[in-house]
Formats: structure tokens, sequence, C-alpha cells
């Protein structure tokens, strides 16, 4: 059965974008647009999440607070998060590092990079 | 003298109100300078992001559309490996088709890296997307500003002011840095910090 993923974007080209890229490499994808949106799908999943990927500017709530919440529940404490963000400043990193992400991709991404980031932590 | 008294009372009280009139006028000439400043940068802050996102999807269009004028070039030669594979089939030359076989496989190899390659560049989309937010959201900013302007040089409150001349302010959640092609900070150099965490 293949790896599910979490894409949270409230870009749909984004989302469209890394979602391809994961199907392709043969992962399962779920996506949400905001954090609040993400928190209420991954709740209700029956299944596990192997590894969530999120945006840091959203509505409702934001990539930081996604992750604050997840790292919070000791169902997600250990799930690999990786951040995508457009956002290129230190500040950025280090606060999401901070709040327990493991990686930090800067938009605009090649897929290839993307893919072998998740590679890193579910192969 | 006498006489004269209330006339000079009343000439004194004239140009008392003329006085507190000129400083309630020069008070709201203050007020009203705060936000004009503002409203004068953030004209050419403006201005700069609708440049950037005019460069930025001309570049991003010239990539995508050399990707598919090689793209197209890349499924002309196959078409013509194609007809070479069939030639050979029919005059029997068997032992030949392998090797084109192996030409188109590594054809079609190319062209899909460059189809990938056309998916990485339309992210300049999502990029130029917040570069407009940015864009709208200080001209938002300078259109609230000059209606409060107006409110105060009316001497009323401007209702239109308030609810955004009627409309309502749509909510904008975007990176005002966000740039299709100038990244300040190496990937490698963010792989090492959240590295050194772990």
């Amino acid at each position: 059965m293949a790896l599910k993923i979490m894409v949270v974007d409230d870009s749909p080209t984004v989302v469209k974008f890394v979602s391809f890229s994961l199907k392709k490499s043969g992962y399962d994808v779920i996506t949400a647009c905001d954090g609040m949106d993400a928190i209420e799908k991954i709740s209700n999943l029956s299944d596990e999440v192997s590894l969530v990927i999120t945006d840091l500017n959203m509505p409702n709530l934001d990539g930081y607070g996604l992750i604050e919440v997840l790292r919070q529940n000791q169902q997600h404490a250990d799930t690999p998060i990786i951040i995508l963000s457009s956002e290129d400043g230190d500040d950025d990193r280090e606060r999401g590092m901070e709040v327990g992400a493991n990686s930090y991709l800067v938009k605009p991404f090649k897929a290839s990079i993307l893919i072998t980031e998740v590679s890193k932590y579910l192969n | 003298m006498s006489e004269n008294q209330p006339l000079q009372y009343r000439i004194q009280e004239e140009i008392a109100e003329l006085a507190a009139s000129v400083n309630q006028i020069v008070t709201k000439f203050k007020e009203l300078q705060n936000p004009l400043e503002e409203s004068r940068e953030k004209v050419p802050k403006a201005t700069e992001q609708l440049d950037k996102i005019s460069e930025q999807t001309e570049a991003a269009t010239h990539q995508m559309l050399d990707r598919v004028e090689k793209i197209v070039q890349q499924v002309e030669d196959s078409k013509k490996g194609l007809d070479e594979i069939k030639d050979c089939a029919s005059d029997g030359r068997t032992g030949d088709i392998s090797a084109l076989a192996d030409d188109l496989i590594e054809k079609a190899n190319v062209t899909c890296n460059d189809a990938y390659t056309i998916m990485d560049a339309l992210q300049f989309q999502d990029i130029t997307a917040q570069q407009m937010n940015h864009a709208a959201s200080l001209l938002e900013d300078i259109e609230f500003r000059l209606q409060n302007i107006m409110g105060a040089l009316k001497d009323q409150p401007d209702d239109k002011a308030d609810d955004e001349n009627g409309r309502d302010r749509k909510a904008r959640v975007y990176d005002p840095h966000a740039d299709l092609f100038d990244k300040k900070t190496d990937q490698s150099a963010i792989d090492d910090l959240f590295a050194r965490k772990g």
C-alpha cells in the first residue's frame, strides 16, 4: 500500500504541482487548503499520514500553527514535516525549526528536489 | 473711547475665533500629513511589485516556450524514427530496429524531463499571485487613507471609508518577499541549519 502524504497549501497551483510529482513517485496524496482544513482532515483519517508538506502563509491557520498543533498530538509528534515557502528569511527558517519542522524548501523549487527530500524520510 | 470698546471686543473675539480656526486647520493638516506620506511611500512599492510581476511572468513564459519548442522538435524526430522502424520492418532489416527503438526511448526520456521543467516553471503563477496580492493590498491601503483624508477635509467622518467604499475588503494572505529568481539563501545552507537541529 502506498504511503500517504498530506499537502497543505492555499495555492491550488502548488497543490496540483506537488500532488502530481508525489503521485508520479508512487505516493498517495491527501490535500488541504489551510492549517484548519489539514487538522480536520487528518483527524478524520482512518489510516496514518506518513509525512506532511505545508506552506507557511495561509488563511485561518498558518503553517507554524499547524506544525505546533501536530507536534502536540502524540500521533503526529514524530511525523516528518517539510515546509514549502516563498519566505526566504532567516527568521522564518529559525521559527520553522523551532516549531518542529524537519526540512524547509524555498519556492519555487524543482520537483526532483522535493522528491529527494521526501525520500530522505520515507525510504 | 467707551463707544469703541464693544467694537474692540468684537474685533478681539473675531480675531480669537479666526486664530482658533487657523489652529484647527493646522492640526487637521498635520493629521493629514502622515497618511499622505505613507501613501506616497506605498505607490512606488506597488509600482515596483507590478513591474516585477511583468518581468517574472515574461521570463517564466520564455523559459516554457523554449522547452515547448524543444519538445515539439523531439516529437518530430521521434516520428521520423518511427517511420524508419516501419521501413526496417517492411524491408526485413529487423537487426536495426533495436537500436532505433533505444534512440526513441532516449528521446522520450528527454521529452519527459522537459515536461517536468515546464511544470517547475509553472510555479511562477503562485509567486506572481503573491506579488499581485501585495500590490493590491498596498493600493487598497492608499485608497482607504485617501478616503479618510477626503472625510477629514469635508470635516465629517466619511462613511465610505469605514466600509471600504461599500466593498468587502478581501482577506489577503501573501509573502511580500515572494520572488521567482532572487533567493537569498542557498538550499544547502538551509539543509545544514535543519541538520544541526536534528
